[in-house]
């Protein structure tokens, strides 16, 4: 019967580790770790892999098969038939109603040459085209239409060229202007703009993955009614809610680090040719630490809601709303594609989400910028973190 | 040693304990007899100091329950309501983390357990983890981590709850032995039979006031009934809530 001495970092400790086996033990913990590290390479290179396919039929749909283009008044521009031939389009019979015919979606593109057209053009004015289609047709469909529509300016500025050279006018006084487009886009870079949707799968399993601890460690301690017991040991109330937050972030963190290596690992195995990025060990330990901060921020901000929470069932419902909360700023990565910078980077969840894509194309970012990023999330983490102490303060944390 | 004088705790309207004074001394058994809702819990809680009162003192071996709030955890030990242990977990790391909450550790603290197993009969499921326990067996591993550091001063809150016969005998029991090695116990009920037969001193609460207190034979010279049964109805003024 006597008084012991307890440090703080004691009981921190037995608090941390008692949680993390505990929850360690649960299914629903697990699974999340479990999905995170399998789901997610499959849906990223499930994605991948239907985009590389889709590129490689585009590129073989226009260089192999000819383009069957339905031509209403074909016979009143032989030329332009012809020059189509050569360009690998294979002019068709036009049906009757080509508008309702490209509207039913039986043609992706009709062109359409009038009785005016021989007249005009043998005069040397402008002769009038018309080429219908459906601008709401996307993807694979529309390379029809460029290629059509391609093939019909070059015929144009062909002869736009000759008339000139006839005239004893140089060509190049009527282009002004030539633009030579030099790409100096990494391969990388390039798959990079598939990869924009990385930061919103990472920033997402940053948050499942603590989820369950936010729930259990608070609001659902309670409605088992052992936080009260816990809260009548000789331990200060701040030490129970940072180790809980400890526990979580341990979770929260262990999480992402699956994913990311999940990542790493898939990128070096999957057969996908369009994206050639590696994800070795140094890309991954750089995000890892670099986002760090967000992770804590993004526990204590599921810790601090679970805190007033009643039950589990209502912390959950909140929580899937709260997890919702990081990735607002991450539109502005799909909508703007900013650029890092020091007017960005303090934006938690924005500025992760920039290192994330910025660490993958394997461009380097200043240190200063990752600094700004890592202070900003951390005091917002700290912050969080008060405002959850004093809530478990209250009297009412009990219920 | 447990003093408790002119202990006050309002939630807005409602006054849960409205005045509360009595004492609960070392090798005694204390009980806090009333209907529900008549203040015992939260009495309690102030002394445990999950609540801080509005007003009034509460001492535990003469430490202010909302001044030295580390030391008085140290020095109880809280069977609280509903007994709540962690599922996951074996009957022997729910006593280990409380124990290692209060600075034990190692060989001292698994002589602890065994020698709780031992005192509760919870040999058979001492390994076993938590989840499917029958209350009687939650109750048991509730009761032996609120003892795990041998505490001066136990306080359990309505302690039979939920328990069969047997193992209400149990505790009987255990209670019986903490009063004979010298501790201060208190405890919560609304059952007549268990604070007469196990209490040296009764306090009657009804509607957040002490209606009466004092040793059963006491209660019973005072209110002029022979009949310990009558005599609480009359300290209470009303049959409603004692079973």
């Amino acid at each position: 019967m006597h008084t012991r001495k307890i440090s703080h970092l004691s009981s921190l400790w037995t608090i941390l580790r008692k949680e993390v086996v505990d929850n360690a033990r649960d299914r629903r913990t697990l699974t999340t770790m479990a999905v995170s590290i399998v789901i997610f390479p499959l849906l990223i290179f499930g994605l991948l892999w239907f985009l590389d396919k889709t590129v490689k039929e585009e590129t073989d749909l226009v260089n192999s098969e000819a383009l069957k283009l339905p031509v209403v008044g074909s016979e009143h521009a032989p030329n332009l038939m012809n020059w189509l031939g050569q360009n690998n389009i294979e002019v068709v019979d036009a049906p009757l109603d080509p508008e309702a015919s490209i509207a039913r979606g039986e043609h992706r593109v009709i062109l359409l040459i009038s009785r005016d057209y021989p007249e005009a053009f043998s005069k040397g004015t402008t002769a009038p085209l018309r080429l219908i289609h459906d601008s709401s047709i996307t993807g694979l469909e529309k390379i029809g239409f460029n290629t059509v529509q391609g093939a019909i300016r070059n015929y144009g500025s062909q002869i736009g060229s000759m008339r000139l050279l006839s005239r004893g006018i140089s060509p190049e006084v009527a282009s002004p202007i030539r633009i030579n487009i030099s790409d100096i886009a990494t391969p990388q870079a390039r798959s990079g703009q598939f990869l924009t949707m990385m930061p919103y799968l990472m920033i997402m399993f940053i948050m499942v993955g603590g989820m369950y601890l936010a729930v259990d460690t608070t609001a659902g301690e309670r409605e088992k009614g052992s936080l009260e017991p816990l809260l009548t040991q000789p331990v200060k109330r701040h030490i129970v809610l940072l180790a809980k937050l400890g526990a979580t972030v341990v979770f929260s963190a262990l999480t992402f680090l699956l994913v990311l290596t999940g990542l790493g690992l898939g990128l070096e195995y999957m057969p996908v040719d369009l994206i050639s990025i590696s994800v070795g060990a140094g890309k991954i330990a750089t995000i890892f630490v670099a986002c760090l901060p967000f992770v804590f921020a993004g526990c204590a901000l599921m810790v601090l809601v679970a805190s007033f929470t009643k039950s589990y069932k209502e912390a959950q419902s909140y929580l899937g709303m709260v997890m919702m909360v990081p990735t607002l700023p991450l539109m502005s990565l799909a909508f703007l594609s900013p650029e890092p910078a020091m007017s960005n980077m303090w934006v938690p969840a924005l500025s992760q989400g920039m290192i994330i894509i910025e660490t993958l194309k394997g461009e380097t970012i200043s240190f200063d910028l990752i600094a700004l990023s890592m202070i900003c999330s951390t005091v917002l983490a700290a912050a969080l973190a008060w405002v959850a102490v004093k809530l478990y303060q209250r009297e009412r944390i009990l219920g | 040693m447990i003093e408790v004088s002119n202990l006050r705790k309002y939630f807005g309207s409602v006054k849960a304990v409205d005045g509360v004074s009595f004492s609960a001394h070392d090798g005694k058994i204390t009980g806090l007899l009333g209907p529900n809702g008549a203040g015992k819990s939260t009495t309690l809680r102030i002394l445990y100091t999950a609540f801080r009162p509005d007003a009034g003192t509460a001492l535990i071996d003469k430490l202010d329950v909302t001044v030295d709030k580390l030391a008085v955890r140290s020095s109880i030990g809280v069977l609280t309501h509903g007994a709540g242990i962690y599922e996951r977990l074996t009957a022997r790391e729910n006593i280990r983390y409380f124990g290692e909450l209060h600075g034990m550790s190692g060989k001292e603290l698994s002589l602890r357990i065994d020698e709780l197993a031992e005192l509760l009969d919870m040999s058979d499921f001492i390994g076993r983890r938590a989840k499917g326990f029958s209350q009687g067996q939650k109750t048991k591993v509730a009761l032996a981590r609120a003892l795990v550091h041998n505490p001066k001063n136990v306080l359990l809150d309505e302690p039979t709850n939920g328990l069969d016969i047997m193992a209400t005998r149990g505790l009987r029991e255990v209670i019986q032995r903490l009063k004979s090695a010298g501790h201060c116990v208190l405890f919560s009920s609304h059952v007549m039979q268990e604070v007469a037969a196990l209490c040296d001193e009764i306090v009657i609460i009804a509607n957040g006031t002490v209606a009466a207190s004092g040793s059963p034979e006491a209660l019973r010279n005072d209110t002029g009934e022979q009949n310990l049964e009558d005599a609480f109805v009359k300290a209470i003024g009303s049959e409603e809530g004692l079973i």
